[in-house]
């Protein structure tokens, strides 16, 4: 265990409006974290700070130690931390096995996978998230589930060991998310750190033990989702009074 | 020892294998026929080729930076001016030979390639075109304007590599060399790593690739072939003046690349001929021809957005397979 993420006092504003507001928290090696709060709360702006997409006005990550403020997404992949996009993005004209190639391509995928590794490795990694006989389609012809499958293979592909991972039941049926909180449920047990959001506190009750709540930028409580959902804060933010929850 | 034959002996297994393809005998019965071309003894017929061809290096040199790294440049008459300056003065002033001046003046395109490439590459989109249209806009005032290198009448009388035919087989060699080159390039993991920046250069970055240092990779190795064939262009004129840097050129790459087909590398060798015959045949109709060249652009880009050559080829083997009885 021990720490494996830090953030501090981090504030991002656009113009007028503190998108993220004084956030503060940490984050232990192989835990499963979720982030949740209504939508426009901030989450996938912390997400944005997090992985190097933005960068904050005030305010300092660690990961792993290392002062990951200003880095560049590419940086912040090769130390050790991927993302995946709340809206899915994927190498459209790319078959799937070369869009899983692309991140095996980088440099800390090479140095997991070697060079002469990399076909393999992808092919590992789509047998893994239950795509490889599709592996020579373009993603473009994919549904929904796969494509968030993809996005998470993509995000292998880099050797992480710890994940961010952007409403990864959004836009899903019931079985697409139980076949990704099946392969989310296997990383997590292979060792790798899930920092995860959702905007919807069932979807993450019996994955994740912990939770932050978010609401208009700011942290608004923390703790088991049980603990959570009957937070008074966290109930108003989300329904706008004090009793029950959706 | 052994390892270097038998890794020679898979080489021409697969050439071997490809030869035999559909695409692989074409590609040789069309080479074939134009290394004929000096024999029938047509010096005019020869000139057009030796056009197409040099013109084919510079549009595929465009579609490698453009079609598979996604990085629209609209200034690449600056990579092919600078290397055909350079490649005139190197002749002209230091004596040297006309293969070794070639790759001096590639290797200027891809010095200026990382000099316009590192500004540029910080504007996406139009704003790149733009800046890279504004770079070969600056070259082409400071050749017309300064004194240095000729001037407004550049360099010219520069000897000869040889009579129309030697010539001819020098480009040939250059041709088929560059654009067998570039797309063994697009086709390796480079070629992937650049492919994935043009589809989405965010998840590219996500996926931990340095995006900026592989774009710049993708200018230089664009800027050497625009290069040599602004060098290839010189040896074929013995001389050169500022027109070289002309916006026209840029836009010239461009047009034969769609015309050919986008990500293809080959398909600039049909789009280049294309645009060169067409040129040739239309001169006689002076501002008419443009007007003609224009229609035939706008009906290619309405009826064949992925250019002539992947449907025309598709036309090809139908006909191939008809005549067979498949």
């Amino acid at each position: 265990m021990g720490l494996i993420l830090e953030v501090k006092n981090l504030t991002k504003k656009f113009g007028g409006l503190t998108a993220v507001n004084d956030a503060n928290f940490e984050v232990q090696r192989g835990e499963m974290l979720g982030l949740i709060g209504p939508n426009g709360a901030g989450k996938t702006t912390l997400f944005h700070l997090m992985s190097g997409f933005e960068n904050p006005n005030s305010g300092s990550i660690f990961y792993d130690g290392v002062d990951i403020t200003r880095k560049k997404p590419y940086q912040i992949v090769n130390l050790g931390m991927a993302r995946t996009f709340q809206l899915v993005r994927s190498f459209r004209y790319l078959s799937l096995l070369d869009n899983i190639s692309v991140a095996c391509l980088s440099p800390r995928g090479k140095e997991a996978f070697g060079s002469s590794g990399i076909d393999e490795a992808a092919s590992s990694i789509l047998t893994s998230i239950g795509l490889v006989d599709k592996a020579r389609l373009p993603p473009v012809i994919l549904p929904h589930g796969d494509l968030r499958k993809l996005e998470i293979g993509k995000a292998l592909g880099t050797n992480p060991e710890m994940l961010l991972l952007d409403e990864p039941f959004s836009g899903l049926a019931h079985e697409e998310k139980e076949g990704i909180t099946k392969l989310i449920k296997r990383l997590s047990n292979e060792g790798v750190t899930i920092f995860l959001t959702g905007h919807v506190l069932q979807e993450l009750m019996t994955l994740v033990p912990r939770v932050i709540a978010m609401h208009q930028g700011r942290l608004i409580a923390e703790g088991s989702p049980q603990e959570v959902a009957n937070n008074k804060i966290v109930l108003e933010a989300y329904l706008g009074r004090g009793e029950g929850f959706a | 020892m052994a390892s270097l034959q038998l890794e020679l002996q898979s080489y021409v297994g697969r050439f071997r294998t490809w030869a035999f393809t559909f695409r692989g005998s074409i590609t040789l019965f069309s080479l074939l026929g134009l290394l004929l071309i000096p024999v029938t003894g047509n010096q005019y017929l020869t000139q057009i080729i030796i056009t197409g061809m040099i013109l084919s290096i510079f549009a595929a040199s465009w579609d490698l930076l453009a079609g598979f790294a996604g990085q629209i440049s609209f200034g690449h008459a600056a990579f092919f001016g600078i290397s055909g300056y350079f490649t005139a003065a190197f002749v002209k002033f230091a004596g040297a030979n006309w293969i070794m001046a070639t790759f001096i003046g590639a290797g200027y395109a891809v010095i200026f390639s990382l000099l316009i490439g590192i500004p540029c590459l910080r504007l996406k989109g139009p704003y790149l075109a733009l800046g890279t249209l504004a770079f070969s806009l600056i070259l082409f005032n400071l050749f017309l304007s300064g004194t240095w290198l000729g001037g407004t009448e550049g360099i010219s009388g520069l000897p000869s590599a040889g009579n129309i035919f030697v010539v001819f087989y020098i480009i040939a060699a250059f041709m088929v060399g560059s654009l067998v080159i570039m797309r063994v390039i697009v086709d390796s993991r480079l070629g992937t790593i650049l492919k994935s920046i043009r589809d989405d250069e965010i998840c590219a970055d996500a996926s931990g690739i340095n995006t900026t240092t592989y774009k710049l990779i993708a200018f230089m190795i664009s800027g050497f072939f625009a290069g040599i064939a602004g060098a290839l262009f010189v040896i074929n004129t013995t001389a050169v003046n500022p027109a070289i840097f002309s916006t026209l050129y840029s836009f010239y790459a461009i047009i034969m690349a769609a015309i050919g087909g986008l990500a293809t590398i080959f398909g600039s060798i049909i789009g280049a001929f294309l645009f060169t015959l067409l040129s040739e045949f239309l001169r006689p109709l002076a501002a008419a021809s443009l007007l003609i060249f224009a229609t035939v652009l706008i009906l290619i880009v309405r009826f064949a957005e992925g250019g002539i050559m992947n449907p025309f080829l598709e036309r090809l083997r139908d006909l191939w397979d008809m005549i067979r009885g498949k």
